[in-house]
């Protein structure tokens, strides 16, 4: 008996040792440990061994079974990894084939800017406000302190619809409108598409966008206005941004300044954005004048604010080196997704 | 407003660079657009004598000279045939520079040596205007007394060093428009002290009179003018002006003409102050009238153009006609000749909106016309004439007749500004004692006596508190403000329902492969023939002063914008375009144009595109996912046959309700090949104010389906023309609230089936939220389905 499983022990262990596929283990694992496998055929063949020999060969079986059992388990973990192996080996592709992307477009400069600047006075607390583009010259002018006549009417060729209907050349027109309808503390920028009379070339367009800030409340002041762009300016344009007022005339702010930054091209060293002057030239701004408070019914001697405008376009060809502000309108695709 | 350091320097010592001074003038208000050196780009130009003139041996048309140019006589061959020997000239020896970076180098001219160049006034940057007596295309000829000069650099001997400063002068500044004003500034900029070289000017008194040398001033239209003065001058010699004064004329851009117009014209640009001359005998009755035209009137004004006036004009005339458009221009008829002999000098003010109305209809600005319209000092127009007659004195050019005529009807009110010293810290951020606040206000001459300022006569512009606060602002230092933060109470920045809406619908299409454009918001009558909508021509608004003929009308429809970037892009041969446009129509709906109110303006989402994989279908799901992200769920998709712009069997609008919300679908190829385009372009047309409407603002939950669903494919066979949502529509209805999902799997057509006929496939995915459903609870329902389909659409189930 010993001798029989002895040889049960070297034959199958070569066996399962030889085994090359998955298939032929299974086959393996019946024949000797199957219902009817050999090792099943030992323990039913016990019936004639005495009582002391019994459990003795029956200890060696199911140590040989334990035995058989592992071998096949580890030779089973062998194939399988072989197979996956092949498999994966199989599956190798060339991962610099071109890949199967769904397409992006892309938001227009003149957006990405807005969006910007949107982001930074939402997140300092102002809300956006919006006006009509067909706007009454009261709004445009009158309201904000230039009365027909006014010179400051020069400033600006307006496209007429009536006498008293133009198309707005300047988001400053909300301003009026909203300080209209809502008391103090006003807080909002004012996005938006304004017109004026200029033929088109590389730097003019008579359709263009403008952004409006509006801050109205008890003691702003014009020191104020100077923290304010300066956290625009740091985070729109880069944290080592400054910003520098020089004095200007808009009829509806006053005192008024023109805020330069240092060149976000070369630093402030100067090149041929900034035509090497180190500056560049940002927005009007200014505290709003009593005329324009007091035409809104805000008294001046309580409240005080500033406002400030600018350029879209300005801003976007700087910030992109766009050298020709015609391309913006063109809308070549060729153009626009490169942003 | 151009002037010259040199000028300036009459006003205010300058010890600082030129651009150092435009620097410093920049930051106090007074900002300098450009600074040009003249003189600086003449180099070794030198005062010669022609000593001797040969024939040149080869060529007829050079001749060849030896000039003596003080350390050594040079051999130069030239072309001018307008020297002799004996004249003295300005050479350009070897090595020289000369205006426009011109080089001159020794070199050989037909084989012959020539050491340098004669120059002519235009190769000096010189005009006859300066050198009246110089011939343009020939050598300069210098006076006979330079012969003691031989050698000395020319830009020294004719003093050619000037630095003309070119400012911008903001409108509120009229006082400014003159060199006395920029002086002024000059000098509290530079902390220097303002020589005031018009002392005796301003001491000046000249007696009143009703009548001089026989001429009477009568002003009718007292509202149109503050103030009419009128001096004269008699023994006059018209002539040429001298050099200093030329020179000053031209470093302002204007030309001299002779020497009564140009004291004018430098009056104006010392003091800012416009002035006219007439001829006294062109002045009929010698009596001059400052009245409103005659509708119908016409004047020849000075530039040779016949004008023709109407009764909102204001005139300078005489008995019999007009003479002069009041601070705009001069009449022909009137002007300074040759043989005048009496001047009529008049300085005046004219109610600046008048002028700027008449210069904006007759299309005319002049300096004199850019100074009115910002409103001037009455108190300067004494001064400016006054100078006037005695600068025609100072260059001999008449006599001064005493007394003036002064009709002064709209005095100039001294103002009077009662003023907080702490409001005014409080607006600029400062923290000034009223000493200090006094000190600034002073220095730009504004007088202060306990809380009133009191500015001078020619700041017109300073009228209230806040126009102190930026005087002092101006010279404590704009750049020297403080940066701080508002501490006002806290608000909250937060985007509106169509601002989030108008972002997160960017956001998808930009993520579905669509790039944003910028379209103009005017177009014109063409654009809409060519989209098929003439009908839209008489209701657009229009603009009455259009750039050109390609903007005149405001949009009420996106597509011609969008047709013609797709055309330019596919003229550019862009394969594959997909692109939108976020902006405006504006519709005079209610008549508000002419009720004086502003018309209805709406945002339009626009979404085009053209090329491979692009159809009906594959807009129509970004239409629909436009509508997903706006959480608008309950619409209806209605096809639409009668949209000329469109595809009569491919356009489709969007409903909720009664109201359309999108429309989409193929362009007609009509239209699209009016643009150039052979291949479907499609397009969506988006309102999104409608879109904010009907989009929901909060999305609530709703469990999970703890139920397995029941699935059952069915295909059946109808007539081809049948749309399939009109199928599922039955299936809907008869199904009840079980059926979860129609899913169109398959549309099938072959003549097997039947002629126009075609099979469709459906997968019908039935659940009950409460229990899992039966064959019990489904086959009645599939059977109702499909009978009520036979009976509507003749459909059968497909064997």
């Amino acid at each position: 008996m010993k001798e029989k499983i002895k040889a049960i022990r070297e034959n199958a262990i070569k066996q399962i040792e030889e085994l090359k596929d998955l298939t032929k283990l299974n086959e393996m694992r019946i024949k000797y440990l199957g219902k009817k496998g050999e090792l099943t055929a030992l323990l039913r063949g016990m019936g004639g061994l005495t009582k002391e020999e019994r459990p003795i060969i029956g200890s060696l079986v199911n140590e040989l079974r334990d035995k058989l059992e592992e071998k096949i388990k580890e030779k089973e973990e062998e194939l399988k990894n072989k197979e996956l192996m092949a498999k994966l080996e199989k599956e190798n592709i060339d991962i610099t084939m071109p890949s199967k992307k769904i397409e992006i477009g892309s938001a227009h400069p003149i957006t990405q800017i807005i969006n910007e600047v949107e982001e930074i006075f939402l997140g300092m607390g102002y809300e956006i406000a919006d006006g009509p583009e067909i706007e009454k010259t009261f709004y445009n002018f009158d309201q904000l302190n230039a009365p027909a006549d006014h010179p400051s009417r020069d400033l600006q060729d307006t496209f007429y619809i009536t006498d008293d209907i133009i198309l707005r050349t300047q988001t400053s027109p909300v301003q009026a409108r909203v300080m209209e309808k809502q008391k103090p503390p006003i807080k909002i920028i004012c996005p938006g598409t304004v017109y004026r009379s200029d033929t088109v070339d590389a730097t003019h367009s008579p359709v263009f966008h403008q952004i409006e800030g509006l801050v109205v409340d008890k003691n702003i002041s014009m020191s104020d206005l100077k923290g304010t762009l300066e956290i625009f300016a740091k985070k729109c344009l880069g944290e080592n941004t400054k910003i520098r007022f020089r004095p200007h005339h808009f009829p509806f702010t006053e005192p008024s300044a023109e805020a330069d930054v240092s060149c976000f091209v070369c630093g402030g060293k100067g090149c041929r954005v900034c035509k090497n002057e180190g500056w560049i030239e940002l927005l009007g701004c200014g505290m709003v004048h009593p005329n324009v408070l007091r035409n809104c019914n805000i008294d001046p001697k309580e409240y005080s604010g500033f406002a400030f405008g600018f350029g879209v376009e300005r801003i976007a060809m700087a910030k992109f080196g766009i050298d020709d502000l015609r391309l913006l309108y063109e809308n070549d695709v060729r153009f626009l997704k490169q942003f | 407003m151009k002037t010259s350091i040199e000028w300036l320097k009459e006003y205010s010592d300058i010890d600082v660079s030129a651009k150092e001074l435009g620097d410093i003038l920049t930051m106090t208000g007074t900002k300098v657009e450009t600074i040009e050196s003249k003189g600086e780009d003449i180099k070794n130009v030198v005062v010669g004598k022609i000593l001797e003139i040969e024939k040149h041996p080869d060529a007829d048309k050079l001749i060849v000279t030896k000039v003596d140019v003080g350390t050594e006589v040079l051999q130069i061959v030239t072309g001018a045939n307008n020297v002799k020997v004996g004249d003295i000239v300005p050479v350009a020896k070897d090595g020289a520079s000369l205006p426009g970076g011109v080089k001159i180098k020794t070199g050989k001219l037909r084989g012959v040596e020539s050491c340098g160049m004669m120059c002519s006034i235009g190769e000096l940057n010189l005009t006859k205007e300066e050198y009246p007596e110089q011939i343009e295309h020939g050598i300069m000829i210098l006076p006979k007394e330079y012969e003691n000069k031989l050698g000395e650099d020319i830009v020294d001997v004719l003093d050619l060093k000037e630095t003309i400063i070119d400012f911008e002068i903001t409108p509120n500044r009229p006082d400014c428009l003159g060199t006395e004003g920029i002086g002024r500034e000059t000098a509290i900029s530079l902390g220097k002290e303002f020589k005031n070289p018009r002392k005796n000017i301003d001491e000046m008194i000249v007696e009143d009179k009703d009548e001089i040398e026989g001429l009477k001033v009568d002003v009718v239209a007292t509202d149109l003018c503050y103030r009419y003065i009128a001096r004269v001058v008699k023994d006059v010699k018209i002539g040429p002006s001298p050099k200093w004064m030329v020179k000053r004329l031209k470093a302002c851009g204007i030309r001299s003409i002779n020497n009564i117009v140009d004291i004018t014209n430098y009056v104006m640009l010392e003091m800012g102050q416009p002035m006219h001359a007439f001829d006294i005998e062109s002045i009929e009755g010698k009596h001059i009238i400052v009245r409103r035209a005659v509708d119908g009137e016409k004047i020849t004004t000075l530039d040779d153009e016949e004008r023709n006036l109407d009764s909102d004009t204001l005139v300078i005339a005489d008995d019999k006609k007009s003479v002069a458009i009041a601070g705009v221009m001069g009449g022909q008829n009137s002007e300074i000749e040759d043989t005048t002999k009496v001047v009529v000098f008049e300085a005046a003010v004219f109610d600046r909106g008048s002028v700027r109305r008449t210069s904006k209809k007759l299309t005319l600005r002049t300096e004199s016309s850019s100074r009115f319209e910002k409103g001037l000092s009455t108190e300067n127009a004494l001064r400016a004439v006054n100078r006037a007659v005695e600068l025609v004195e100072q260059l001999g050019a008449g006599t001064e007749v005493p007394g003036k005529i002064d009709k002064y009807s709209k005095k100039q009110e001294e103002i009077k500004i009662e003023f907080d010293e702490g409001r005014i810290n409080r607006l600029i951020g400062l923290n000034l004692s009223k000493e200090e606040i006094k000190e600034y206000l002073e220095k730009v001459e504004i007088k202060v006596e306990g809380n009133t300022a009191i500015p001078p006569y020619f700041r017109l512009d300073i009228e209230q508190e806040a126009d102190l606060a930026e005087e002092v602002l101006r010279f404590y230092g704009y750049d020297k403000l403080e940066s701080t933060n508002t501490d006002s109470k806290a608000t909250i920045g937060m985007r509106n329902k169509i601002q989030k809406i108008e972002k997160n619908v960017r956001n998808l299409l930009i993520n579905s492969g669509f790039s944003e454009i910028y379209t103009y918001g005017f177009l014109n009558e063409k654009d809409l023939e060519k989209v098929g909508r003439k009908d839209l021509i008489e209701s657009s608004i229009r603009i009455i002063n259009p750039l050109s003929e390609d903007y005149t009308i405001m949009r009420q429809t996106t597509i011609p914008s969008m047709m013609s970037i797709l055309a330019t892009n596919n003229n550019y041969k862009n394969k594959d375009v997909k692109i939108f446009d976020i902006s405006r129509i504006y519709i005079n709906d209610k008549n508000q144009i002419e009720n004086g109110e502003v018309p209805t303006e709406t945002k339009i989402l626009t979404i085009g595109m053209y090329g491979k994989n692009v159809d009906f279908y594959s807009l129509k799901g970004i239409v629909e996912n436009v509508l997903e992200t706006s959480k608008i769920e309950r619409y209806e998709i209605v096809k639409e046959t009668e949209n000329e712009v469109y595809h009569p069997g491919r356009c489709a609008c969007i409903k909720v309700g009664i109201d359309s919300i999108i429309t989409f679908g193929e362009i007609h190829p009509k239209i699209s090949s009016n643009y150039g385009l052979n291949n479907e372009i499609y397009i969506a047309e988006i309102n999104l104010s409608k879109i904010e409407k009907y989009a929901r603002a909060n999305k609530k939950y709703s469990p999970i389906p703890k139920f397995p669903a029941v699935e059952r494919d069915i295909a059946i066979v109808v007539d081809s023309n049948i749309q399939v949502g009109d199928i599922e529509k039955v299936m809907i209805k008869q199904a009840k609230k079980i059926l979860e999902k129609v899913e169109l799997f398959d549309v099938y057509i072959d003549e097997k089936i039947g002629k126009g006929k075609k099979s469709v496939a459906y997968a019908l995915i039935f659940r009950d939220e409460k229990r899992t459903l039966t064959d019990e609870d489904v086959n009645p329902v599939m059977e109702k389905i499909l009978n009520a389909l036979e009976k509507e659409y003749g459909a059968k189930l497909r064997e």
